[in-house]
């Protein structure tokens, strides 16, 4: 049996059916998606061919003896086909390869969409390598991955495929704003925008303007640590302790900076807090009620 | 990997042996799917993302689901079985092929003895896996009543799934070459 094998194509072991009595057909073993070529055939007479393929079949009369051209569109698919010949005796059949052609298109996945500046490893990237008929290209083929930064820099890195398949994880950049990828093989190329965002609060400030039973608070702008400010909305904790007891305020960034107001009731510690992130501590005195 | 657990397990070296078995089952994630097409899957070498032992076992009942509606569509001509757990360019193509074997009076019978599938490819997003499945396959198709082919073949296939809401769907489905893996 493992003679068979090794010896059949495909690992393929045709069962008995009735054969046509000499006549057979003789494919090549492998062609390009998309290319015609002729499938020999022997014998005499008329007979029906049926092409069988992943996602195409053809069924035509055909007059044995002849070589039998094969349109390149009746082998867009990659992989295995069966021509088999049929008259009133029998079928007689054969088998043969369609391999994917060049590298043509790319399918590509970018992750996530929006990511914290100088994230290490937070992206990843990953290229799918077709030919022109959606096969997946085996082939080792180098996809270009082009990195284009709104701080204007630029990096670019080669990753080889494997099984069609190329991808590779890389960090965000110091800067916010969009970052550019571009996937390209060959003529075919895709792009992608990841949108990077200011990371977590830095160096979180408050200043206080006090009154008699008020305090108003209000935070330096509200950065990280590469300097990027931190979007609109982003909402900060404002906590006072008196002898009132504990009290919270979230509020968001507006314009760049986070502000509120207390009423206090003798002395009062109050602290900021933006995320995971602690600010400054400070002391006030107001007016006991 | 089996050898050093045993081996661990017959000298007593009992912690060392729990942290293997545990390491196994995540790794190696040998899942036989119910009654359908026989598939085993293992995990061992797939990369860059792990596979939680969850989601092979799902890859592997929707695999073996796959094929199992694969074979169904393709006897009776059916389309509309294809839905359940193709998408994208393998539901194409098999729909492609269904409606053109129907159209020249033809049906293909698979008769599935098993697959051996390895899971190679899991992307760090979670959202792309990539199977290679050698699968043993009686293939016989009829014209009419009468059954103008059939082979016993060893195929290799190269298989692309992506998850959905519920379950995991074969996006890509390509016989490669017996030399591809």
């Amino acid at each position: 049996m493992p003679k068979v094998i090794l010896t059949v194509p495909f690992s393929l072991m045709l069962l008995a059916l009735p054969a046509l009595g000499q006549s057979a057909l003789r494919a090549p073993s492998s062609v390009s998606a998309g290319s015609s070529f002729s499938i020999a055939t022997s014998g005499t007479g008329t007979a029906m061919l049926y092409l069988l393929g992943p996602s195409h079949v053809v069924k035509r009369a055909i007059e044995l003896g002849q070589d039998l051209p094969i349109a390149g569109s009746d082998v867009v698919a990659s992989g295995w086909y069966q021509a088999v010949a049929c008259e009133s005796g029998g079928c007689t059949s054969t088998t043969f390869q369609v391999l994917p052609s060049s590298p043509a298109r790319l399918r590509f996945l970018v992750h996530p969409s929006r990511v914290p500046v100088s994230a290490p490893d937070a992206i990843n990237a990953t290229a799918l390598v077709f030919d022109r008929f959606e096969n997946t290209v085996l082939e080792r083929t180098n996809v270009e991955f082009h990195f284009f930064s709104a701080a204007g820099s630029a990096f670019d890195r080669s990753v080889p495929t494997v099984r069609g398949i190329a991808w590779l994880q890389i960090g965000s950049t110091s800067k916010q704003g969009p970052l550019r990828v571009v996937a390209s093989v060959g003529e075919a190329a895709e792009a992608r925008i990841i949108q990077q965002v200011a990371s977590e609060a830095c160096g979180l400030r408050i200043q206080a303007i006090s009154g008699p039973r008020t305090v108003k608070l209000q935070t330096d702008p509200v950065r990280d640590c590469g300097g990027n400010p931190l979007p609109d909305g982003t909402v900060v904790s404002f906590t006072k302790i008196d002898d009132a007891g504990r009290s919270t305020v979230d509020t968001p960034i507006r314009k760049g900076v986070a502000s509120a107001q207390f009423a206090v009731s003798g002395r009062a510690r109050i602290s900021v807090a933006c995320g995971v992130v602690l600010g400054n501590e400070i002391s006030v005195n107001g007016e006991r009620r | 990997m089996t050898t050093k657990l045993h081996l661990a397990c017959c000298l007593g070296v009992l912690v060392p042996c729990l942290s293997l078995v545990s390491f196994y089952d995540v790794a190696a994630s040998p899942v036989e799917a119910g009654s359908l097409p026989r598939v085993r899957l293992n995990a061992e070498s797939i990369g860059p993302r792990r596979i939680e032992q969850k989601t092979g076992e799902m890859v592997a009942r929707d695999y073996a689901q796959a094929w199992q509606d694969l074979a169904d569509s393709l006897e009776a001509n059916r389309t509309d079985l294809l839905n359940d757990h193709f998408a994208g360019g393998a539901k194409e193509r098999l729909t492609q092929r269904i409606s053109e074997q129907k159209k020249n009076g033809l049906r293909t019978r698979y008769v599935d003895h098993g697959h051996q599938v390895k899971a190679v490819f899991y992307s760090p997003d979670g959202g792309e896996m990539q199977l290679q499945d050698q699968a043993q396959i009686e293939l016989q198709v009829f014209g009419g009543q009468k059954m103008i082919y059939t082979a016993s073949t060893t195929s290799k296939y190269l298989v692309l799934m992506t998850p959905g809401a519920d379950r995991w769907y074969v996006r890509s489905l390509e016989t490669v070459p017996d030399d591809a893996f």
